[in-house]
């Protein structure tokens, strides 16, 4: 499988993305600090890919070394997104602000309308015997739930996706960059103009959802700007639609090739927990995150220069055999997890304990229902690279099972 | 056995209160609060692994 990770070719391509774990342990091991002149899509000066658990670590607890701002990465966006590309010390009055609304506490409010969402998305594929889970469930459970929580219309989800889509994977010629960034200039345009009127909206008459919040929470005595809660809708869009689809869509392709492990989380549901823990190291389906050097530094021998790009790769990390005992093995009672599936330092994902819960009930709910099911006999399963969505992912199970 | 949360270095993961949640508890913003700092015998091992699974290596156990 080895890609040539020296040219960066086969470093962000689809065939690497279905399985990166033998390209990502060769460059673990021969160029921890991989440095790409030309990768494509990232602006000149070339980028730095970081591959090692101890280095990602370092990385992602040093932001004033990685920098998040918004030069690190180009996603169509006028201004930093809030808070993803806001640095510390900025960062923690919007972190502040943010974070009751996605706390464990918050989170276990709306685990009843979790639940039945999910029940009722299982419900509706369940007496056919086959489905497709990323069209019916991955895709439509987070973003159900993320929309509720917003306050935003259900009906324009196709819009939304299409959104982030425009954002994330952009359907032009992988080689056609100038397209690429043509798409999402466009789509962020899009983005910024719907998202002014629902504050229009909003402002006129306020609603019990967190678009109102936005505009009426507080950070040291002050209100969000119209412009500062446009950033965080932007971020939103692609969080809140986007990574909980893909991890639903890893860790069931995974278990419906992998009965033994299926059967183990269905019998013992107490498992499920540590599962997915397991299984989002053993994806991690946010292959890397990108920062901006922004003061130097030497990683493992190599000198890395202010003002050059470094990928993280989070996936590489989570799979680095140095930190993780049988790192290439799926271990669901694993005694050391320490995995940065959710990133980690100051920006570790907002949503990660909503998505912790919403993977956890969709794997509860679905082996109440269906506890036996594989991949349609045929199916070849494509991950988009990035963020490893599988699309489509078609599962077939018996009938009339409970 | 005592257990301690450096605030500066915990950002949030929620490994801990997950796996010992008879001794740490979420805050309002979803970080690390220690219950209990002295820890007693029959949680000791939840303890060490909750802090063998924080990423941020915020907890610390003093002997």
């Amino acid at each position: 499988m080895a890609a040539e990770p020296a040219s960066g070719a086969g470093l962000f391509g689809a065939d690497l993305a279905a399985d990166p774990r033998p390209t990502f342990a060769e460059l673990r091991k021969g160029s921890p600090v991989l440095r790409l002149p030309d990768l494509q899509g990232f602006g000149d000066g070339g980028v730095v890919i970081l591959s090692r658990y101890e280095d990602v670590h370092f990385a992602l607890r040093h932001p004033e070394v990685f920098s998040s701002t918004e030069a690190a990465v180009d996603i169509g966006q006028d201004r930093p997104l809030i808070p993803l590309q806001v640095d510390p010390p900025d960062h923690a009055g919007y972190r502040r602000l943010l974070d009751p609304h996605f706390s464990p506490r918050a989170v276990n409010g709306m685990e009843g309308a979790v639940r039945e969402l999910a029940a009722e998305l299982i419900e509706g594929f369940a007496a056919r015997g086959r489905c497709d889970f990323h069209a019916e469930f991955a895709t439509p459970f987070p973003a159900t739930i993320f929309l509720r929580l917003m306050g935003l219309p259900m009906e324009e989800l196709p819009m939304f996706l299409r959104w982030r889509d425009g954002i994330i994977r952009p359907q032009v010629d992988p080689s056609d960059l100038d397209g690429a960034r043509t798409v999402r200039k466009q789509t962020g345009q899009e983005i910024y103009a719907f998202f002014d009127a629902v504050i229009d909206d909003r402002l006129a008459s306020p609603q019990d959802d967190l678009m109102t919040a936005f505009l009426t929470d507080e950070i040291e005595g002050r209100r969000l700007s119209r412009d500062e809660v446009l950033d965080m809708c932007y971020l939103f869009i692609l969080g809140g639609l986007d990574t909980v689809t893909a991890s639903l869509d890893c860790l069931i392709a995974r278990l419906a090739q992998h009965p033994e492990e299926r059967q183990r989380l269905v019998d013992d549901p107490s498992l499920i927990d540590g599962a997915v823990e397991e299984l989002l190291r053993f994806e991690t389906p946010v292959m890397g995150v990108p920062r901006l050097v922004v003061a130097d530094v030497t990683l493992d021998g190599v000198e890395v220069k202010a003002g050059e790009r470094a990928i993280l790769l989070l996936h590489s990390a989570d799979t680095d055999e140095a930190e993780f005992d049988g790192a290439d093995e799926v271990d669901f009672g694993r005694e050391r997890n320490r995995h940065f599936a959710f990133g980690g330092g100051p920006h570790r994902c907002l949503g990660s304990h909503l998505a912790r819960r919403e993977l956890k009930v969709a794997l509860e709910e679905l082996h109440r229902r269906i506890p036996e099911y594989s991949l349609a006999p045929g199916a070849e399963l494509s991950y988009s690279p990035g963020i490893r969505q599988v699309d489509p992912l078609p599962i077939v199970f018996p009938v009339g099972a409970r | 056995m005592r257990v301690v949360v450096d605030p500066d270095k915990c950002v949030g993961h929620g490994r801990c209160y997950a796996l010992a949640p008879d001794v740490f508890e979420p805050d309002d913003d979803g970080y690390c609060m220690v219950r209990h700092y002295e820890v007693w015998p029959a949680v000791a091992e939840l303890v060490r692994r909750a802090v063998a699974n924080c990423p941020e290596e915020a907890l610390t156990i003093e002997d």
